[in-house]
């Protein structure tokens, strides 16, 4: 028990970690629109919608609707609908002649479909009005929204391109997270033994530091994986990524830095300089030079990131448990390595004498 | 362009390893009885400056001379090469201080150094790019704002940790 009471946060790195990959992975995806074919008509004549829908009920549902909705939220409601299956509906909307349409240009509506199961889901630009013959087509407008679906389900938010991928927050992002989180502690340990000359922070700055190598490469082979499914390619010339690889030297570095030098003392001091020197480098490498240009990472190159259109409040409640998981994890990891350390340098000692 | 770069850091890493390299084990007890780190340091980074200033004007003006490299917009140009020599004498001074003590030090410094210099490389190459108008750029004092930043951060480090590196 009283084991238990100074080992807690492993118990808890253990926890969140399992509740990271069981909820994230169990947890569905918000239903959506995969594919509207953009389709072209004039005011008077019916528009013709091939819905393929990901992740909905519509067999299973009773009340299935099908909109279309103008800029000002008034809504057009659908004269046929043909559910092909659960994913795949047919509807036919008639555009009516008293739609706003200027006289040379052209309306966009947007496609809703809506079900008691689902909720309401929508793809923007789904039908191009343009203006045609005058005829005495004249229909009412919904303009009160509530009469769409929602539901409370705690659900994953539904992206464009990356789909099911999303779960891959919790991954990619996480690990991370948790490398610069477990960087900054070493950095902490290279400070201490600077200011005391204890090597026992020594060791612990050199196990977590490889131990964040080790996440560091797991979070590039997870965002590999990640970017081969959205991007097309495992590997991209984003700058992002050249940078990652850049600051993945300069720790290999760390490393033969290390292996290089046989005393200890001024391996240590040594080692803990080139720590915290490499640390601001990647710093510099990988949040500020990334703003300056294009990229495809969020967050780079005028792209949002974490703001509240890319993580919403389902993501974030897998995702920050996600952080401390690993980040607790890494820290019994290099524990394990601290005192893998402290015996190898007990042998040494006693083999030298 | 691209060509001046590499022979550039190629030179800074010959040039700059000697400035500890020499210094036999015997000279630097006697450095270290007479001179206070800090003042150490800043000698060796000014001459370091000084001298990559120099073969990095020659080296311009051989390949103007061998190369046909055209140089449009000089004033620019060397901006961006003043502050990336700043950069690269901060960088190889404090790794190749750092390498004094282990036995191939040639081949650390260089393992070690060049990926830290790496940002500061691409900012510049992109200014002389910019300079030679192969690209066209309006944020051309953002990047010097950068590169300053860069410089000014590593200068810290370095009087920071020379102290530190010094006492063995």
């Amino acid at each position: 028990m009283t084991n238990f009471k100074s080992n807690w946060w492993k118990w808890l790195g253990v926890v969140l970690l399992l509740y990271t990959i069981v909820f994230g992975f169990q947890i569905p995806i918000n239903a959506g629109i995969l594919n509207v074919p953009t389709t072209k008509v004039k005011t008077g004549e019916n528009a013709n919608l091939k819905i393929e829908c990901y992740n909905t009920h519509f067999s299973e549902a009773e009340d299935v609707r099908v909109y279309l909705m103008t800029d000002d939220n008034k809504l057009l409601t659908s004269s046929q609908l043909n559910i092909v299956d659960d994913n795949k509906l047919n509807a036919v909307v008639e555009i009516p002649n008293n739609l706003d349409v200027p006289q040379d240009g052209t309306t966009k509506l947007t496609a809703i479909v809506t079900n008691e199961i689902d909720g309401f889901i929508h793809q923007s630009d789904a039908v191009i009005v343009s203006k045609g013959p005058n005829s005495n087509s004249y229909k009412t407008f919904f303009t009160d929204l509530s009469i769409l679906h929602q539901t409370d389900d705690f659900r994953f938010p539904f992206r464009p391109i990356l789909y099911e991928t999303i779960r891959n927050t919790f991954f990619h992002v996480a690990i991370w997270m948790a490398m610069f989180l477990l960087l900054i502690v070493s950095c902490g340990y290279s400070i201490a033994y600077l200011r005391t000359k204890n090597y026992k922070y020594d060791h612990w700055s050199a196990s977590i530091t490889t131990i964040a190598i080790v996440f560091g490469i797991a979070g590039l082979l997870t965002g590999m994986m990640w970017a081969n499914y959205t991007w097309g390619t495992p590997w991209t010339n984003d700058i992002k990524l050249n940078m990652t690889a850049i600051s993945l030297m300069v720790y290999l570095g760390y490393w033969i830095l290390r292996s290089s030098i046989k005393d200890v003392d001024s391996r240590a001091r040594l080692a803990a300089i080139f720590n915290l020197f490499a640390f601001v480098n990647l710093m510099i490498l990988v949040m500020v030079i990334p703003r300056f240009t294009d990229s495809l990472h969020p967050g780079n190159g005028g792209n949002p990131a974490f703001g509240s259109e890319d993580l919403d409040n389902t993501l974030r409640a897998i995702f920050y448990p996600a952080i401390i998981g690993y980040f607790l994890i890494g820290l019994w990891m290099s524990q394990l390595s601290f005192r893998f350390r402290l015996i190898e340098e007990k042998i040494a000692l006693s083999q030298e004498y | 362009m691209g060509l001046f770069w590499i022979l550039f850091l190629f030179t800074a890493l010959n040039i700059i390893n000697q400035s500890f390299s020499f210094h036999a084990q015997r000279r630097k007890l006697f450095h270290y009885n007479l001179y206070d780190p800090l003042d150490l340091i800043t000698a060796k980074l000014l001459i370091n400056f000084i001298k990559l200033l120099i073969a990095g004007v020659i080296l311009i003006g051989l390949q103007i001379l061998f190369s046909s490299m055209p140089l449009l917009d000089p004033i620019l140009f060397f901006k961006g090469f003043i502050l990336a020599a700043l950069g690269i004498a901060l960088v190889f001074t404090l790794i190749s201080s750092i390498s004094t003590i282990s036995q191939n030090q040639n081949t650390l410094t260089a393992i070690l150094a060049i990926p830290l210099l790496i940002p500061v490389l691409l900012i510049s190459m992109r200014v002389s790019l910019i300079s030679e108008r192969m690209i066209v750029d309006t944020a051309v004092d953002n990047y010097f704002l950068i590169l300053g930043g860069i410089n000014i951060v590593l200068l810290a480090l370095t009087l920071i940790f020379f102290p530190l590196t010094w006492k063995s």
